[in-house]
């Protein structure tokens, strides 16, 4: 049920940073730090002024998104590399602060933190989460992000403010983040700033990339590969679980290889369903 | 919509299909697996450890499952198991990363039905795993989470480590009261390990004699002359130096070059022979905690050391041999619980009182965090000598 549990936390922050990668196009390294935000946010909320879970998920997340916000308007002036690059940064220096500040509780971390999440709670806010990128994606909003994707160039001459509309994606992304934070911090009730590295940056993007970009789905299901891989391989045998660490790396690269726009991309879904495709290209 | 409705759908398979595949699992995983004799079901007390055993931080796992190995090993041997059942020892990694080590307790709590846990290693391991142990009634005791807040985390939880806090008021008290200082000079090293062993120290000390200078430096630096001085002018009798060996040897060194004569006194930071290799002369006579001593001449840790070298061809390092003495603690109390686990085994656990160890012995506080009398060293003709 744990690991259950963790999926579906992991798979809103990968459906929320495929929104910024994945429909947006905008490459971003430091998606775990809205997570912390998040996390931090929520928790302090809930230790130190006593908020219900509920009203510090919610704040958590808009902490997060309003983090994403600042640090959206300047760096998503920046292209491909260098907003990564710039992310990246962000991410140490959100670490740092954290680190070092007291009432986060430095390298202690924060702990205590009552139980909250479960199973159906984390799945319900997935299933939100869900229903409301749908929305979004399906508005001219969303249509947008995919514009810009695809020729930031054509879609600013069709009248679309990319930076506007990139800072809005960036602010979404780091909303839900913040959430999965909070559900994150209340099922583990104890946080600390280095679980929130770049290594977890990684391993988000890991699930984005290899559900396959731009994918909703594939981004649940790149977050469900990425999590229960290395438990089954524990279960599997103790001889195989020595070495679980090596085949989780070993069938990335595979994966790779042999499908690298990522499990479900969108030319396999042509090749599924091509008839609905056109049914929506001519709506 | 359509595209939604559908997914739910698949989703929900998805989530019943794993819910299916677990207990199918957990039945394969009653089947025993570990156990080399032909044993009949239920002939076998399960117990875990987590750890890292891959990833950056994975020699103190490895030193701590090794700790653990021998010493279910040799419990079985002396007492061929409780009541006929043998324990067996089934260990899980985490690559130093806290929610792995959730997933891993959950998974021994859950899966293998483990009676008890030994870890975690790191403390945001056992930060994580600690509250599913205690919701689940499964003992779990950490040998090496120094961090504060620890045993609070539940009844189950208990710990037996050298914390800095212990280590440096009880050489503050030894100090004063065995040894006769009275006047303290102290230099740290500026991060926590220096920190934590200092405000400990320097509470201590101040409340039964007098601290007379504090100074600071940075790991790396060479040249102490200038703190040295300061301290001198201060007149202090003993020097204690909150650091690592290869600092420390350096500040003994020019210490005596600037004519600051005077009692040397560390922590475990100072355990290994470089220490001596690099200081010389000027170490000579340095009295300093540890959490354990690879030349202790009692019985239990000259075994310890036998069994650790014929085993795994290397020495038994602190972590070792402290995960040796919880695994120990552990299983003393085990036997007392007839094998049972849960509450029976908390009470026998918390019952736990001047049990003989290879890190010294050991009593727990009514937290569960270990109350020992910490070995502490001396350095004599070059060598390390047990004074405690």
């Amino acid at each position: 049920m744990q690991i259950l549990t963790v999926i579906m936390i992991n798979s809103i922050l990968a459906v929320s940073l495929n929104l910024v990668t994945g429909y947006t196009g905008q490459l971003s390294l430091g998606h775990a730090t809205f997570m912390s935000l998040g996390a931090y946010a929520a928790t302090l909320l809930t230790l130190k002024l006593d908020f219900p879970f509920v009203a510090s998920l919610i704040l958590g997340a808009i902490v997060a998104a309003f983090f994403g916000f600042i640090i959206g308007v300047p760096t998503l002036r920046l292209k491909g590399d260098y907003l990564a690059i710039a992310t990246l940064g962000f991410g140490e220096i959100t670490k740092n602060i954290l680190l070092n500040l007291e009432f986060t509780g430095g390298p202690m971390g924060l702990r205590g933190i009552p139980k909250v999440t479960n199973i159906y709670i984390a799945t319900i806010v997935l299933l939100l989460v869900i229903f409301s990128l749908n929305r979004i994606m399906s508005s001219r909003v969303g249509k947008s992000f995919i514009a810009i994707r695809e020729d930031e160039l054509a879609a600013e001459a069709m009248g679309i403010n990319t930076t506007k509309f990139k800072i809005l994606a960036f602010t979404i992304g780091a909303f839900y983040a913040g959430i999965a934070g909070g559900l994150y911090a209340f099922l583990f009730r104890y946080i600390n700033p280095k679980d929130f590295g770049f290594m977890k940056s990684i391993e988000i993007l890991c699930m984005v990339v290899l559900g396959g970009m731009g994918n909703t789905y594939g981004a649940i299901l790149g977050a469900l590969f990425i999590t229960l891989l290395p438990e089954l391989l524990r279960i599997v045998s103790p001889a195989i679980a020595q070495y679980r660490m090596v085949l989780y790396g070993l069938l990335l690269v595979i994966m790779m290889i042999v499908q690298p726009e990522g499990i479900i991309s969108g030319s396999l879904l042509d090749k599924i369903k091509p008839k609905k495709k056109m049914e929506k290209g001519g709506q | 919509m359509r595209k939604l409705s559908k997914f739910i759908t698949v989703f929900c398979v998805v989530v019943l299909t794993l819910a299916l595949l677990s207990g199918c699992g957990q039945n394969q995983a009653n089947t025993p697996s570990t156990s080399t004799e032909g044993e009949s079901e239920g002939g076998e007390i399960k117990i875990g450890t987590i750890g890292p055993l891959t990833g950056d931080v994975a020699t103190y796992g490895i030193s701590v499952k090794n700790g653990v190995e021998i010493a279910v090993d040799e419990f079985n041997n002396e007492n061929g198991g409780i009541n006929g059942k043998k324990i067996v020892l089934i260990s899980e990694d985490t690559r130093g990363d806290q929610t792995e080590a959730a997933n891993a307790a959950s998974k021994l709590i859950e899966r293998d039905k483990v009676v008890a846990i030994v870890g975690g290693v790191i403390s945001a391991e056992t930060m994580t795993a600690g509250p599913i142990a205690n919701d689940a009634g499964v003992v779990m005791i950490s040998s090496s989470s120094t961090a504060q807040g620890v045993p609070e985390i539940g009844d189950y939880i208990f710990r037996n480590c050298l914390s800095d806090e212990v280590q440096a008021v009880q050489l503050a008290e030894f100090a004063v009261n065995e040894l006769g200082f009275k006047k303290f000079a102290v230099m740290f090293t500026n991060n926590d390990y220096g920190l934590s062993l200092k405000n400990a120290f320097e509470a201590k000390a101040k409340e039964i004699a007098e601290v007379v200078g504090i100074e600071t430096y940075n790991d790396g630096e060479k040249d102490f002359r200038a703190q040295l001085t300061k301290l001198k002018g201060a007149n202090p009798d003993a020097l204690y130096i909150a650091g690592y060996y290869t600092e420390a040897a350096k500040i003994a060194q020019q210490a005596k070059e600037q004519g600051l004569d005077v009692q040397i006194l560390g922590a475990d930071g100072f355990y290994s022979p470089d220490l001596i290799k690099l200081g010389g002369e000027a170490v000579e006579g340095s009295i300093f905690t540890a959490g354990f001593f690879t030349d202790d001449p009692s019985e239990n840790a000259q075994n310890f050391v036998k069994a650790y070298k014929e085993k795994f061809n290397a020495e038994p390092d602190m972590f070792a041999a402290q995960a040796y003495d919880a695994a120990m603690i552990l299983l003393t109390a085990l036997k007392n619980a007839n094998g049972e686990g849960g509450q029976v085994l908390q009470q026998e656990m918390a019952k736990t009182k001047d049990f003989p160890g290879v890190t010294g012995v050991t009593s727990f506080t009514e937290t569960g965090d270990a109350l020992k009398d910490i070995i502490i060293l001396k350095v004599e003709n070059g060598n390390f000598v047990k004074v405690r």
